[in-house]
């Protein structure tokens, strides 16, 4: 018997939002931070994160299992093989592709936004607010990155969550499981809904930010 | 209110000067003219005077006080009374009519009649809803010249105002700025062109070459 379709999805959903929500919101805070360092601190960090995108997400699975494994520096938190364990190391895979997104926009869009505010009798904490107005469309799109790059790992969802039915199995996991065990039809099903739920999400969100917010 | 600037240079690169030694003052309320060449350092200079760049060496007094060694709200006290409109308008995402509103909001100032008055001045009546980035280039520059007009200011610093704006809009901002000069304000423009109402409504014209003050009356 194998877990329902729903169960998989919703699973995976909860995770790779989680995930991405929490890196979302730490590169808006470590973007925000590093522009105002100046341009060579902004290219420095901006070097180290594009690079950061570049490494495989079953490195990243086998750090965090590492770090999370019962005799390693964080196994007192007992999360290893749990959806927390997922969500931990995909923040880890969501943050540098939101970061490197956000960063040249926020950077640019800083420089003009603070120039206006001050010109207009704004204090420099009026600044970071209309920074995020102004780069709400830049903003979502990020969100969007980093959920779509979290929802369709493998590595850190395998090594990190192990792929347990009815508790840390997600959509990815299922369907590299299933596979290896001959069950296809289940596989492609859970491909698509994969297809489906990335496909839906960008081009709501998408369709949001265009029509809406982008006015 | 009175700006002056001791020994001001400015560098973006930390290599080449934008300004070298420059020492001016706008102490006297009137018209100020900054003319000179693309690429003089007029934008630099203007920026400096608007307390929004702080130059790389050298002193801004405003009312003989160091700004640059002021508190946070003691510099934000004394930046609510002057207005920069850049060269090339700086409009946010949005409608013409939050634009408009933006140093209002900043300054939780709002003046509903002010604002009216110029918006139904300049024409803008019917572009109120429209969004900021479906505008021409002569729309962006009036709209960021209205937003400095609603607030008021004394000391209003104006980057190239004319550059886009036809005729009729150049005359009401030519008017505008003269009743500014009978209301005892301070008014800086910067230009490339010496327009004869503009020349003949001021009695200080500086002429900047190079980063360097070449003629100041």
């Amino acid at each position: 018997m194998v877990e329902s379709l729903l169960s998989v999805t919703m699973r995976s959903l909860y995770v790779s939002s989680a995930s991405s929500l929490i890196a979302f919101v730490v590169a808006i805070a470590l973007s925000f931070y590093i522009t105002r360092m100046g341009k060579r601190i902004v290219e420095m960090v901006t070097g180290i994160f594009e690079a950061l995108v570049g490494v495989p997400t079953t490195a990243i699975g086998l750090v965090v299992y590492m770090l999370l494994y019962p005799g390693g520096p964080l196994g007192p938190l007992r999360i290893l093989y749990t959806p927390y364990a997922i969500i931990f190391g995909e923040f880890f895979v969501a943050l540098p592709v939101a970061f490197t997104f956000m960063i040249r926009h926020v950077h640019s869009a800083r420089e003009y936004v603070r120039e206006l505010v001050l010109s207009l009798g704004g204090l420099e904490k009026q600044v970071a607010a209309f920074l995020l107005r102004e780069l709400t469309p830049v903003l979502l799109s990020s969100y969007l990155l980093a959920f779509s790059r979290a929802i369709g790992e493998l590595g850190v969802a395998l090594i990190a969550g192990g792929g347990i039915e009815g508790y840390t199995n997600v959509l990815t996991t299922a369907i590299a499981i299933q596979t290896s065990i001959g069950n296809y039809e289940y596989a492609i099903y859970l491909g698509l809904i994969l297809i489906l739920i990335t496909v839906a999400i960008v081009l709501s969100l998408k369709i949001l930010g265009e029509y809406i917010i982008w006015r | 209110m009175e700006i002056e600037l001791r020994n001001v240079w400015h560098s973006y690169d930390g290599f080449t000067y934008a300004l070298k030694d420059i020492n001016l003052n706008f102490k006297k309320p009137g018209l100020y003219i900054v003319v000179g060449p693309n690429g003089a350092g007029k934008t630099t200079l203007l920026k400096i005077v608007s307390l929004i760049l702080k130059p790389s060496q050298g002193f801004v007094l405003v009312n003989n006080k160091d700004f640059w060694k002021l508190k946070e709200d003691e510099k934000t006290v004394i930046r609510r009374d002057i207005v920069f409109v850049h060269d090339k308008p700086i409009l946010l995402r949005g409608t013409v009519k939050y634009n408009i509103e933006i140093g209002l909001t900043i300054r939780n100032a709002y003046n509903t009649a002010t604002l009216n008055y110029y918006v139904n001045k300049y024409g803008l009546e019917e572009i109120l809803n429209r969004s900021s980035h479906k505008l021409s280039a002569g729309q962006a520059k009036i709209v960021s010249i209205v937003r400095a007009l609603v607030l008021n200011p004394y000391v209003l610093i104006l980057d190239e105002p004319f550059t886009f704006l036809d005729e009729t809009r150049q005359n009401l901002l030519l008017e505008e700025i003269k009743n500014r000069v009978k209301e005892n304000k301070i008014t800086i423009v910067a230009t490339h062109y010496m327009y004869k109402e503009l020349v003949e409504t001021s009695n200080n014209i500086i002429e900047i070459i190079s980063g360097k003050i070449k003629y100041s009356t």
